[in-house]
């Protein structure tokens, strides 16, 4: 309770409360039993139309309390979500503030794949290379020589 | 926007693709004098004759300079010995060869070991009856296109 002065209505009564006093943690809560007290021996005479517009005060009171609870819940849950939502934002901004850097980068990516790609078919089509042929364990004559065919067949 | 992106970036390759490709056209229109010192090396006993093979021809036998370091020595000197021979064949026959080399590299080692002890036979006999085991012999591969 951070008042300088409060003033306590009490019929035509006004107590004054210094700062000194409802500092004092003691004194506080004897002034709410005060207050307390009073409200209890007061709510016994109220009128049906008082009454109504503290009912009506009370519940917009729990319905405001309600609605600031939704909304703080709701808040909580798109924010644990809006981690990931965030991330992919930042990204798309990243990819978006760099263009040039991006477009780059796929061209490398390309570009290695392509050699890559071409570095696995000259391995894959090493062994059947002319060079291979020409290495082999009989002359490229021996291949295409259709007399040295029938020759074998023959004997 | 994006699709200036799209557009930049398919140019982009094409634009490599397009330049992979005229390497290799202008390699294989390459004089002897425009080959590298490691390609004359390899193709030496082809030099008196390279000017005047076909385009086509050269890229084979780049393709052998190419595949060439990756052997070993004596695999090397096979290769250097064999290459004019090789040269001088015609498409057909050369077709023929790699055909046969993929049919004799399937045979388990006896039966290489077999072939070979054959055609040492085979080289001995008189040039005449071999012209004529040729000539009675019928083509294997009909595609005369090849030739």
């Amino acid at each position: 309770m951070n008042m300088h002065k409060d003033n306590m209505t009490n019929g035509k009564n006004t107590n004054l409360i210094d700062d000194n006093v409802i500092s004092d943690p003691v004194m506080e809560q004897q002034i709410a039993h005060g207050i307390s007290d009073l409200l209890k021996n007061r709510a016994q005479h109220l009128s049906p139309e008082q009454e109504q517009r503290l009912s009506a005060a009370r519940n917009a009171a729990v319905s405001y309390l309600v609605e600031q609870q939704a909304q703080y819940n709701t808040g909580n849950q798109i924010a644990g979500n809006g981690h990931v939502l965030r991330w992919f934002d930042h990204l798309g901004q990243n990819f978006e503030q760099h263009r040039v850097a991006s477009a780059a980068l796929l061209v490398v990516v390309m570009l290695l794949t392509f050699f890559a790609l071409q570095q696995f078919g000259t391995t894959h089509n090493l062994e059947n290379s002319d060079a291979f042929l020409l290495a082999s364990d009989l002359p490229p004559e021996a291949y295409a020589d259709k007399g040295f065919d029938a020759w074998i067949e023959s004997n | 926007m994006d699709r200036i992106q799209l557009g930049l970036r398919w140019a982009l390759l094409t634009f490599f693709l397009l330049v992979t490709v005229a390497a290799n056209a202008d390699e294989a229109n390459q004089t002897w004098g425009q080959l590298t010192e490691s390609q004359r090396q390899v193709l030496n006993p082809l030099a008196s004759e390279w000017d005047t093979l076909r385009p086509w021809q050269r890229e084979k036998m780049l393709d052998i300079a190419r595949d060439y370091p990756k052997m070993s020595p004596e695999k090397q000197g096979l290769v250097k010995k064999r290459l004019t021979n090789w040269s001088r064949m015609t498409p057909y026959e050369r077709e023929n060869a790699r055909k046969r080399h993929q049919q004799f590299k399937a045979l388990p080692d006896d039966k290489k070991r077999e072939l070979r002890q054959k055609w040492n036979e085979y080289q001995k006999l008189p040039e005449s009856e071999r012209t004529k085991l040729r000539a009675e012999s019928p083509e294997t591969y009909g595609d005369s296109s090849l030739d």
